[in-house]
């Protein structure tokens, strides 16, 4: 999972997160807003991005963030790389798409030739450093934190994690331009995974000496193989880059526009970081920045730009990959009881959750997890719109329906008469909120809810994300898929096997023996169709146990100057491409 | 004096060592974000966590944590690196030590220049319209909140979000090495927003401690003796009324010299003080450890300060 929630859910405080989309239709995998300009820009000129907080990580091993990559992917080259408006990957360092053999246990990669490093490293990138990146990914001192899950079905791909770049011998390079995997068992996203930024090539003879010891320092070093690098000396080092101030990019001298389809019409691209929200938005709006690329302008002023004739142009809603939701702890009581789950997701004020972050400016209401942006890739497969297996009249509940759940469950009052439970969540609006909605909504039924607030990071790493500290209900989490496969939606949530000591993502701990069978059934398919029918079959049965409650779908805005053409990047929630954006003023 | 200083800058390490010793206790005793799995994401494996937890000397127990801290301090004045991003803290601190140190300087002479002449004419001209005036008007800059005048200072005056555009805005701030004419344009709302309630509260303490002064018997021998008024207020009145002001002066710049946090912040001005905020909403112990051992430096000197400075400006105090 890119880190947008988690990342933003840290800030909470001083942004409140308030994504806002657009209410009413729009289109189920399009950039809803304003019409786009993205071929014919005008060449030169510098782009200003303003930013709330700092990207996670420049080097590419390592970078796991929505704001981050919408540098690394302009500056790095993966395998594959998507264009603006788009979830279909496509060949980028990649010549062509990869080839898949051997009963999808061989994937084969041809390299384009004639791409560069920057300098000071200046020579061809090879199908070894794409190797060399790709196992540096499963280094502790560089830190990825989804090496394991995509790329560990490659063969010899270390299970236990040290200190140093390990050798893989299931990743082979055949010839200067070729790139073989050799994997363990069929994987069905694998090849979607060879967009993540892990892929894009690093050169081992440069980069070894910064991978040593505990923490790898090539990030301060990096080279670039896309239009743009971050400023350097000429020793390599980088200049451009303030923590938390200002990434300054500039051109890549060594990029050849033949191999690539990037326009990369700015020469210079500035993002500053470090402001206020609403500062930000009326900077934007007055030119003095082009684009917002953390943050979401706050909602006061998303209505009113909105509302303005000669500003709502400039706004676009993007549909983020996930869906924010309620889980329950299917491992002890009272959740443990189908029916008692099924008796919340029908009680679930879910307009009045909705309205903590916003209102309908915020997204539509989730009704099942794979969220709309994925449509065809099982949005439509589980029901689209119409799969609602816990309706309620203006989503605010339904106590009727609730209570005869219960008296299912042996409640025969039709309230729950158990002990007190507990929920751990945000200790600041807007999740603060939504977990009070959650309790109002469970008292109708009986239940007394206890809630105990943390930081919204502590409420992950140190309760809902640790099963032996994890509380009945965890109000406030969510999960923005880190691709557009079904399978990077819902694997890692409910998937049985995924159940971790530590850092588990499975808040809701399900481990229903016919979902897990049928999830490994639907991760080594390899044919699209059927797979994405598979998953969206596994999203139906996944929100009717009820294990948790999709309650947002949710949509983000960027906002966008006058001066510049519009470029987000649908498959990254709404980023700017900046690649695809030209100062025409 | 030199056995007082001694003494002094003693206690001053102590309370140095508790408040680091504090600050790591609250980060280990209260529930924060676990940094290694934090800084692991959340697709990462149990096994990077682990090497990550041992990499970052997590795994090691509270106490041995702290001492090899407090040795990194005091052997390299090293302040450990970031869990987030893994940069120097000591070089992030030092690298924002300008834009503060400008901020709160800056902010320091505005509010003197404002809050003593306002204190001073309301003293002597106690419970006129002027004086209901400029005291009315110091309780209400002293209520609003620095973020939201800031904030309204950013929205009516500055240029890009302003409706006036008269002065530099928001994320405008650049070192006086680079641009001085930029500098100052760039910090000016920030001084007036940060100097407002301090202006505020000085002329307040002024008017009360002036006023009191005015009273004495001393100053009514000096006035009986023929000297003009503007004397007895000059000489006598203000050097004793002044005195506990350069105490709050003194307490007030060493807090600020460690940080404005909300001033830094709604001005995006990249200071310590920001650095603070961005550690603190990242779970950072490390940063945060340095900002607040970095801040309570700052606050335990200027008080050694004024205690020094306190003998020069009132004859009757004496260091035993």
């Amino acid at each position: 999972m890119k880190r947008r929630i988690a990342v933003l859910g840290l800030v909470a405080g001083a942004l409140a997160f308030v994504a806002a989309g657009c209410g009413g239709g729009g289109s189920k995998t399009g950039v809803q807003g304003a019409s786009h300009t993205l071929q014919n820009g005008k060449s030169g000129g510098t782009l200003t991005i303003l930013s709330v907080g700092d990207i996670d990580h420049l080097d590419p091993g390592a970078a796991y963030y929505q704001f981050t990559y919408a540098i690394t992917y302009v500056t790095q080259r993966p395998l594959l790389a998507y264009k603006p408006n788009s979830i279909q990957p496509v060949p980028d360092l990649a010549q062509s798409m990869p080839t898949v053999s051997n009963g999808g246990r061989t994937v084969t990669v041809h390299i384009r030739k004639g791409v560069k490093f920057s300098p000071p490293v200046n020579r061809e990138v090879t199908s070894a450093d794409v190797k060399y990146a790709i196992e540096r990914g499963f280094d502790a001192a560089v830190g990825n934190g989804y090496a394991s899950a995509y790329f560990g079905v490659i063969k010899g791909a270390p299970t236990k994690i040290g200190n140093t770049v390990p050798d893989i011998e299931g990743i082979q390079t055949p010839n200067k331009y070729t790139v073989q995997f050799q994997l363990s068992e069929p994987s069905g996203i694998f090849v979607s995974a060879l967009q993540e930024p892990l892929t894009a090539p690093v050169p081992e003879e440069y980069a070894k000496k910064y991978d040593q010891g505990t923490q790898s320092s090539y990030g301060n070093h990096e080279v670039a193989t896309g239009p743009y690098m971050v400023q350097n000396n000429a020793s390599g080092k980088i200049t451009g880059y303030s923590p938390n101030k200002q990434i300054v990019l500039v051109r890549n001298p060594n990029w050849n526009p033949k191999t690539s389809w990037r326009p990369a019409y700015a020469d210079r691209i500035v993002f500053k970081e470090g402001f206020d929200p609403s500062v930000a938005t009326r900077q934007i709006l007055s030119g003095q920045g082009d684009a917002n690329g953390d943050f979401p302008p706050p909602a006061a002023d998303l209505k009113s730009i909105s509302s303005n004739s000669s500003q709502k142009g400039q706004l676009e809603f993007t549909p983020t990959p996930g869906s924010r939701f309620v889980a329950l702890n299917t491992q002890k009581p009272p959740f443990n009881n189908k029916y008692v789950r099924m008796a919340v997701a029908y009680v679930l004020d879910r307009n009045a959750m909705r309205l903590t972050r916003g209102g309908a400016i915020d997204g539509k209401i989730a009704t099942h997890f794979i969220s709309p942006d994925f449509g065809s890739h099982g949005f439509n497969q589980a029901g689209g719109f119409s799969f609602n297996p816990f309706p309620s009249p203006n989503n605010a509940g339904d106590v009727a329906k609730a209570e005869a759940m219960l008296k299912k469950a042996g409640f025969k009052s039709g309230k729950y008469s158990g002990p007190q439970i507990t929920q751990v969540a945000d200790n600041q609006p807007p999740g603060s909120n939504t977990a009070q909605v959650v309790a109002n909504s469970l008292q109708k039924i009986g239940f007394k809810v206890k809630t105990i607030p943390v930081q919204h990071s502590a409420m992950y790493t140190r309760f809902c994300g640790v099963p032996k500290n994890a509380p009945n209900i965890c109000p406030n989490v969510g999960w923005i898929a880190d691709f557009h496969e079904p399978q990077a939606d819902l694997d890692a949530n409910f998937n049985g096997k995924n159940i971790l000591p530590a850092n588990n993502v499975n808040w809701s701990q399900l481990n229903d023996p016919k979902i897990n069978a049928l999830m490994a059934k639907a991760e080594v398919e390899l044919n699209n169709e059927k797979r994405w029918q598979e998953w969206g079959q596994i999203d139906k049965q996944v929100t009717e146990s009820a294990a948790a409650i999709p309650w947002i779908w949710e949509d983000s805005p960027t906002l966008y100057s006058s001066k510049v053409t519009h470029a987000s990047e649908l498959w990254n929630g709404g980023e700017p491409d900046v690649s695809f954006m030209s100062v025409n003023k | 004096m030199g056995a007082y200083i001694v003494r002094r800058v003693l206690w001053a390490i102590l309370l140095l060592l508790v408040v680091s010793f504090l600050t790591f206790v609250i980060f280990d005793v209260l529930p924060s974000a676990d940094p290694a799995v934090l800084r692991a994401g959340r697709n990462a494996t149990p096994s990077l966590i682990h090497q990550i937890r041992i990499n970052l000397g997590l795994n090691k127990p509270f106490y041995v944590q702290y001492w090899n801290y407090l040795k990194g301090v005091a052997l390299h004045f090293d302040l450990g690196y970031s869990y987030y991003n893994t940069e120097s803290v000591r070089s992030e601190i030092f690298s924002r030590l300008p834009a503060t140190i400008s901020l709160a300087v800056g902010g320091f002479v505005v509010w003197m220049l404002l809050g003593l002449p306002v204190g001073i004419v309301s003293a002597i001209r106690p419970r006129t319209i002027l004086d209901r005036v400029m005291m009315g008007g110091s309780l209400v800059a002293i209520s609003a909140p620095v973020y939201f005048v800031g904030l309204v200072a950013l929205f009516v005056f500055a240029k890009g979000s302003g409706l006036v555009n008269w002065f530099s805005g928001a994320g405008s701030y650049v070192p006086v090495t680079q641009n001085p004419g930029q500098w100052f344009g760039s910090l000016i709302l920030p001084w007036f927003t940060l100097a407002a309630s301090f202006a505020a509260f000085y002329a307040r303490m002024t008017r009360g401690n002036l006023i009191e002064t005015m009273g004495e018997d001393y100053i009514r021998t000096a006035r009986a003796k023929g000297l003009r008024e503007s004397k007895v207020i000059a000489k006598h009145g203000l050097r004793a009324a002044l005195t506990p002001i350069v105490t709050m002066a003194g307490m007030d710049i060493g807090l600020l010299l460690g940080g404005a946090i909300l001033t830094e912040t709604v001005f995006n001005i990249p200071g310590v003080g920001r650095y603070a905020y961005d550690a603190i909403t990242n779970s950072d112990l490390p940063a945060i450890q340095g900002t607040v051992l970095f801040g309570a430096f700052f606050i335990v000197f200027a008080n050694l300060v004024v205690d020094v400075l306190y003998a020069f400006l009132d004859p009757r105090v004496t260091y035993a």
